[in-house]
C-alpha cells in the first residue's frame, strides 16, 4: 500500500490540488465569500504596490502634461473640475432633498429620523474587472480610516457600488455592475420600484422586479429607493433602456444604462454615515431589497 | 521555495495588473497576467512542483478575482495539466508559442470560471455568456500580447531561483 502511495504520490498530489479546491467551491458557492486572516494580509501586501505603480504612471503623465505641455491650464482645468463634481453633487443632494421633503411632510417621524450623511473622498488606486470575477475597484482608504463593509460608495453622478472587503489602508469596492450587486430602486418620476441587478460588463444593467403595470419608459430614471438598507434614497442608479412588456407575466424586462461609467472611476465618496436600522424596514426581505 | 516564489510573483502581477488597468482604459478591457505563470510552470517545472505553484498562482487569482474560495485554484490547476499534455505533444519553443498558450490558458481560465458559475452560483448572480464573450476573447487576446513580457520575468525568477540552491542541481 505505501509503495502505491510512494509511486503514485505525484498523480495523487494532483489529483488533490485538482479536486479540494473545486470541493470547497461548490460547498461554498452559494454563499458571499468571506476573507480569512490571511487573505486580508495578502490584500493588504498588493494595496502599496497598487499604489506604487499608479503613482508612477500619474506621475510620469502629470509631468509631461501639466510641466510639459499645458502646465497653468491643466491645473486650473483640474480644480474647476473638482470643484465642479462637488457642486454637482451638492446641487444633486439639494434637488433630491427638496423633493424627498415634499412627500414625506407629513411623516415627521421619519424625516426627523433621517441622520445626515457623512462622506469620505478616496481615490482609486486599482481596477479589477475581469469577466469571471467580481468587478472590483480597491481605493485607498480602509479600515484604518473607518470603512466597513457595505458602506454605499458614490460619485457627483450617482451610485458606483459598496464596499465589498477592507484592509487596512485600502478596500475593495463592489461595482454596482457585478452579477451579484442587486440595488433597490424607484422610478424617479413615477416612484415605481424595481431592482437594479448587474450583469458583470460595464455598459448596462438589468432590469429586475419592474412590475408590467407601472409606468415605466425609456429614459426613465431610476434611483435609489433606500429600502434596502445600503444605499441612502435619492441616489441615481441608471436610466432605464430596452423595456419590452411580454403579453403575459408580472414583470417587464428591460435593462438599464448605469449613471456611473466605472471604467472612467478616479475619485469616489464613500458615505461612512447615514445606515438605517434593516429592522424599521418596511420592505425587508421583499423583492425590492438588494443582497 | 519555488511555488512561494511563484505565489509571490502572482501577487506583484496581480497589484501591477490592477494599478496598470487603471490608467489603461479604467476597467473597459481586462488581461489575465497570471495565465503565464501557469504556462510557463507546465513547460518547466516537474509535476509536484508544478502542481502546487499552479495552486498557489490560482489562489492569489481566487483572491484578486474575489471569486469564491476554491474555484480558481482547481482551474488553474487544470489549466496547468492542459498545458502539460499540449507541451508533451507539440514542441513549444519561442515566443509566439508561449503567448499562444498564454492566451488560451486566459480564455480556459475564464470560461472555466464562467461554466462553474454558472453550475453552481445563484440562478439570479450567474453569468451569462452573451454578456461576456466579447470581453473573454479581448482579455485572452491581450494576455497573449503580454506574455513575452511576462515571460522575461519568470526566466529571471527561474534564474535567481536556481542561483540560490545551486547544491540541490549537483
Amino acid at each position: 500500500m505505501l509503495a502505491l502511495l510512494k509511486r503514485y504520490r505525484e498523480l495523487l498530489l494532483v489529483a488533490v490540488l485538482l479536486l479540494v479546491p473545486l470541493a470547497v467551491y461548490f460547498a461554498h458557492a452559494k454563499r458571499p465569500a468571506e476573507l480569512s486572516p490571511v487573505d486580508r494580509v495578502l490584500l493588504a501586501v498588493t494595496a502599496p504596490l497598487e499604489k506604487l505603480v499608479g503613482a508612477a504612471v500619474t506621475g510620469t503623465m502629470e509631468g509631461w502634461s501639466g510641466y510639459v505641455a499645458l502646465r497653468g491650464a491643466h491645473e486650473r482645468a483640474a480644480a474647476l473640475s473638482a470643484e465642479n463634481r462637488r457642486l454637482q453633487l451638492a446641487a444633486q443632494e439639494l434637488q433630491q432633498q427638496r423633493a424627498e421633503n415634499e412627500r414625506l411632510r407629513r411623516l415627521i417621524a421619519l424625516s426627523e429620523s433621517e441622520p445626515r450623511r457623512a462622506y469620505l473622498g478616496a481615490r482609486v488606486i486599482g481596477v479589477r474587472l475581469a469577466p469571471a470575477g467580481l468587478q472590483l475597484v480597491t481605493i485607498d482608504k480602509g479600515a484604518d480610516d473607518g470603512l466597513a463593509r457595505d458602506m454605499p460608495v458614490v460619485v457627483a453622478e450617482g451610485v458606483v457600488g459598496r464596499i465589498h472587503a477592507t484592509a487596512g489602508r485600502s478596500a475593495d469596492v463592489l461595482l454596482a455592475i457585478d452579477r451579484n450587486s442587486s440595488i433597490a430602486v424607484r422610478v424617479d418620476r413615477t416612484r415605481a420600484r424595481a431592482n437594479v441587478r448587474g450583469l458583470g460588463r460595464p455598459d448596462l444593467c438589468r432590469l429586475d422586479y419592474a412590475l408590467r403595470s407601472e409606468d415605466v419608459i425609456e429614459g426613465d430614471l431610476l434611483v435609489t429607493s433606500g429600502t434596502d438598507a445600503t444605499f441612502p434614497p435619492g441616489l441615481p442608479v441608471g436610466h432605464a433602456t430596452r423595456l419590452q412588456r411580454a403579453a403575459h407575466g408580472l414583470f417587464l424586462e428591460g435593462s438599464v444604462v448605469p449613471a456611473v461609467d466605472p471604467t472612467r472611476l478616479e475619485e469616489v465618496l464613500v458615505i461612512t454615515s447615514g445606515a438605517r436600522d434593516p429592522s424599521l424596514l418596511p420592505a425587508a426581505g421583499g423583492p425590492g431589497v438588494g443582497p | 521555495m519555488k511555488p512561494l516564489a511563484y505565489a509571490g510573483l502572482a501577487l506583484l502581477l496581480a497589484a501591477l495588473q490592477a494599478a496598470l488597468l487603471r490608467h489603461l482604459g479604467g476597467g473597459a478591457f481586462s488581461l489575465c497576467l497570471l495565465a503565464p505563470p501557469l504556462v510557463h510552470l507546465a513547460l518547466t517545472a516537474g509535476s509536484a512542483e508544478g502542481a502546487v505553484g499552479a495552486a498557489a498562482v490560482g489562489y492569489v487569482l481566487d483572491l484578486t478575482w474575489a471569486t469564491p474560495k476554491g474555484l480558481m485554484t482547481s482551474l488553474a490547476v487544470a489549466v496547468f495539466l492542459g498545458v502539460r499534455l499540449v507541451g508533451a505533444a507539440v514542441d513549444v519553443r519561442g515566443r509566439r508559442g508561449f503567448a499562444l498558450l498564454s492566451a488560451a490558458a486566459a480564455l480556459g481560465l475564464s470560461l472555466g470560471a464562467v461554466a462553474l458559475q454558472r453550475v453552481a452560483a445563484p440562478p439570479e448572480a450567474q453569468p451569462a455568456w452573451g454578456a461576456l464573450g466579447a470581453r473573454l476573447a479581448v482579455e485572452a487576446l491581450l494576455t497573449g500580447l503580454a506574455a513575452p513580457l511576462v515571460q522575461l520575468a519568470l526566466r529571471r525568477l527561474d534564474g535567481l531561483l536556481g542561483a540560490e540552491a545551486p547544491d540541490l542541481i549537483g
